[in-house]
């Protein structure tokens, strides 16, 4: 969408990206397969793991720390992994970033749960450890269960200012309600794991998601964080299924509620469009009000919306392509793409393999990685950049 | 238009309240509230400055802010910053609390700069955190709060849903009389004929006979509140003080003190709001002052929105008759037929052209077409169903949107359209009448079309529909092609030729 920063750099550096997967079911040789893999130059400066949680995280990071001794490495546990081969689940990838062109510097903290603000200030303070390269954007790896992420978000943009870019997601896992995060040999757990990473040439992020506004905007008239008790003043949970002209059934039932409102998200309106909040999660049947985990102010206009396999597969060309665009015509060499496991739902098990045939050809031949997330960052303008529902691809040149 | 900025304006306090009310202490507050108003106005750069001091600021990197430059953008000598690896950016600031004692500063890339309503919004924002900020050290403030909260709701939900503006107003005069207690409140904005004068557009507390009377005066005769609108500031006047008969007639002469607040639209001084007691000793506490400063903000929002969305219309709509403009037309065509695809129903594409409305304009001149046009963009709007759209294309060319009809519906609609359109005119005293040519064509279910292919699909019908003898319709068939009408290039020509002969002799 928008590029990470500008000025003429050395371009002519070398910089490569390699992206490995292995699903062997040891931790260990999986994570040194991938590795292995990914490792397709000289010089590598920075691993980036999402692997299934099914691995055990410490066995999986020695995997990779072994294969690729003291290089830098930050990663995650998944809703599903995407790599050039297809959408799975039950795998590790790895990408790996190298060459003269780029410097990284990585960071973690934890807990980050009561301290958000102060965790993500403390892991973006590694973006003063990197040479003043013309390009640089700060990456982060949270944790998918912690609240608030917005304020993990502030407190980084508190160090590294409007001339940085943010990137990255929320992690999950398939099996549980746990996610890990990984920073070298350390297993985190409610944490957040930073790498800057500063390249010769440009790097640019697109956003986008396949929500349309349905019928007149509402109002929050009572919140509480992230709980919306009233819209239009009438409780949240009738008035939004009422606007939707929701079928009897999804009422009262909270499985079927949850299936149908993870199609429906709530779009909140901002000035520069509108952002989308997942509400599937968090119903609440007797007290009549829709919650998601991220923040939604009293106050705030949002709009009901829906989608479908196709407008989130539009959504997916839209935000590769204006990643691509940001590189001003520069060849990418690798691209990361995080995707909304509430979009992952929608598309269904044949969607997400169109999604990834269609990063594959806006790739033009570039390696790319990502996972289904919980939450996707990605700031380029304004103070803010945490999103539900949306794709975020970052585009390396 | 949905996600056009400032239908948004007024939320944004709302929400900014909210925030900064959840705050135990002044310093969180105004971060928060910066924050804030960084994220409406998606800056990158937004700061707090105290004293000349700047005591928060977020957007530039850690250990690199450039405490001298925000301190001079408060002042006025400067109107840019320069962040590191970001570039240059525009800034907006607004006064915290009417003394120039604080500011708010927001900075955003680009050198475009931020709008009139964004420049609004932000004063309203400071004017929010003020009266948070005074509240917060108001032992019994919190019921008043509340009591404030749902009046800017109301005011909210007025303006995002497009009420008609005087409602709006009103709103925002009910509310201040309701918070204040006071035993008038009005609005003065000037007159539209005569721009010195004031009319008092509304008002709460005036008796029954006063109440329906139209209120003007000029502001040097309406006190406290043309000296709001001639200072640009807050006024507070005991009695009559620069008051004139009309004000002593209109209140009579029972007032002891009147508090008025300046209204802008845009960026320009415009009316006031005020409220006027009539007990002896009222004394307006800075609480009083600042409620009264942020409903005449929200005012401000009100007239400027408002002049936003008739910008749009004009920008959306024919100026002769409201229909639709080719522009919007357009979008809601393309729209419309996304719509059909998805649902599996039918769109139908009529192009109207009117018969002898030439002869029409020659014979009466173009001030009575005109009127003709508007009548008969009446009568087409009438034949149609709930939700069609219908548009002027310029000339006496007129098109329309049938969403999910059927063939036999389509013909229902045309059969009226044809008949209403070619009932006679009287217009200015004389007996007119023009017919309807009318091209007609379906979208195929499963048959994905383009908006360009549909148009020329209704222009060839309505050339066909021209030659058969007027007054009368035709549906595109596929062997219906360009041989048997005109070229597109003939129509164009034609239609350019037209509008030559109209403008040469209008």
């Amino acid at each position: 969408m928008a590029e990470a920063s500008t000025g003429a750099g050395t371009a002519d550096e070398s910089r490569w990206v390699g992206v490995g997967r292995s699903d062997d079911d040891a931790a260990r040789v999986a994570g040194a397969q991938a590795t292995e893999q990914a490792l397709v130059g000289d010089d590598p400066k920075l691993l980036i793991v999402f692997s299934a949680h099914r691995y055990d995280p410490v066995e999986l990071a020695a995997g990779v720390t072994q294969t690729a001794p003291g290089v830098p490495m930050i990663g995650c546990s998944t809703r599903g992994e995407l790599a050039p081969d297809g959408p799975r689940d039950g795998t590790v990838v790895v990408t790996a970033i190298g060459g003269a062109g780029f410097s990284v510097s990585t960071a973690a903290d934890e807990p980050a749960s009561g301290r958000q603000r102060e965790a993500g200030a403390a892991v973006a303070r590694c973006a003063d450890d990197v040479p003043d390269l013309p390009h640089k954007v700060l990456m982060l790896l949270t944790d998918g269960y912690t609240r608030s992420q917005e304020e993990i978000l502030r407190g980084a943009y508190g160090v590294v200012g409007g001339g940085v870019p943010l990137f990255g997601g929320a992690a999950g896992a398939m099996e549980s309600a746990k996610s890990y995060q990984l920073h070298g040999d350390r297993v985190l757990h409610d944490g957040v794991v930073a790498a800057t990473i500063a390249s010769a040439a440009t790097i640019a992020i697109g956003v986008n998601h396949g929500w349309r506004n349905v019928g007149d905007a509402m109002m929050v008239t009572r919140s509480d964080s992230s709980r919306v008790y009233m819209l239009d003043r009438e409780p949240a949970l009738d008035r939004y299924l009422r606007q939707l002209n929701a079928p009897p059934e999804v009422y009262h039932d909270p499985e079927k509620f949850s299936r149908w409102s993870m199609t429906r998200p709530l779009g909140v309106q901002r000035r520069s469009g509108v952002a989308a909040k997942n509400i599937s999660r968090d119903v609440d049947f007797e007290g009549r009000s829709i919650g998601g985990g991220t923040e939604i102010v009293q106050g705030a206009l949002v709009w009901a919306t829906e989608g479908d396999a196709e407008s989130i597969l539009d959504a997916t060309d839209v935000a590769c392509q204006s990643a691509m665009d940001g590189l001003g015509g520069r060849p990418p060499i690798g691209l990361l793409t995080l995707s909304c496991v509430g979009s992952r739902a929608v598309l269904g098990d044949e969607g997400i393999q169109q999604e990834v045939a269609r990063i594959t050809r806006r790739a033009k031949g570039a390696p790319f990685a990502g996972f289904y997330t919980l939450g996707e960052i990605a700031r380029t303008r304004g103070v803010e950049g945490f999103h539900n529902q949306t794709l975020v691809v970052l585009a390396l040149s | 238009m949905n996600g056009g900025s400032f239908d948004l304006a007024a939320q944004q306090l709302v929400e900014l309240l909210e925030l900064v009310s959840s705050f135990s202490d002044e310093a969180s507050a105004a971060q928060g509230a910066v924050e804030r108003a960084a994220q409406v106005l998606e800056a990158e750069v937004a700061a707090v400055v105290l004293g000349g001091q700047v005591v928060y600021s977020v957007g530039f990197p850690a250990g690199a802010i450039p405490f001298e430059d925000l301190v001079e953008v408060t002042t006025g000598k400067r109107d840019t910053l320069e962040v590191p690896r970001l570039g240059l950016c525009s800034v907006a600031t607004a006064e915290l609390d009417g003394t120039g004692h604080g500011h708010l500063v927001l900075a955003r890339l680009g050198d475009d700069g931020f709008s009139a309503a964004e420049w609004n919004l932000l004063r309203g924002m400071s004017r929010i955190l003020d009266l948070s900020l005074q509240m917060l050290r108001t032992m019994d403030s919190l019921r008043q709060r509340q009591r404030l909260m749902e009046h800017l709701y109301d005011i909210q939900r007025s303006i995002s849903r497009r009420m008609p503006l005087i409602e709006v107003l009103e709103t925002v005069v009910r509310g201040v009389k309701d918070l204040l207690g006071d035993h008038l409140v009005g609005l003065w904005l000037p007159d539209p004929d005569s721009p010195a004068t004031l009319l008092l557009i509304c008002s709460a507390g005036l008796d029954g006979d006063r109440a329906a009377q139209l209120w003007r005066m000029s502001a040097a005769e309406a006190g406290a509140a043309g000296r709001a609108i001639l200072t640009d500031e807050l006024s507070v006047a005991y009695g009559y003080a620069s008051a004139g008969a009309a004000l002593r007639e209109m209140t009579q002469s029972r007032l002891a003190v009147t508090m008025a607040a300046p209204v802008r639209e845009s960026t320009k001084v415009t009316g006031s709001l005020f409220t006027s007691c009539t007990r002896v000793g009222r004394m307006y506490t800075e609480i009083d002052q600042e409620i009264l400063l942020a409903f005449a903000e929200n005012v401000s929002l009100a007239l400027t929105d408002a002049k936003t969305v008739s910008d749009m219309n004009e920008a959306f709509h024919d100026s002769l008759t409201g229909l639709a403009s080719r522009a919007l037309f357009l979008e809601r065509l393309s729209e419309g037929l996304i719509v059909a695809e998805r649902e599996g129903t039918r769109l139908a594409l009529l192009f109207i052209d009117l018969d002898r409305f030439k002869q029409v304009n020659d014979t009466f001149g173009h001030a009575t077409g005109d009127l003709l046009l508007m009548e008969v963009a009446n009568r087409i709007v009438a034949a149609l169903r709930g939700g069609d759209v219908a548009a002027r294309f310029g000339g006496d060319e007129f098109a329309v949107i049938l969403q999910s009809v059927t063939s036999g519906q389509t013909d229902a609609v045309v059969r009226r359209i044809i008949d209403s359109v070619g009932r006679e005119y009287h217009i200015g005293g004389e007996d007119m009448s023009v017919g309807a040519s009318i091209g007609v064509t379906l979208s195929v279910t499963g048959e994905p079309l383009q908006t360009e292919e549909l148009i020329r699909r209704a222009d060839i019908a309505m050339y066909q529909a021209k030659r058969n003898g007027r007054g009368r319709a035709e549906t595109f068939e596929p062997g219906m092609d360009m041989g048997q009408a005109q070229t597109p290039v003939n129509v164009d020509l034609r239609r350019a030729a037209e509008e030559l002969v109209r403008r040469a002799t209008a």
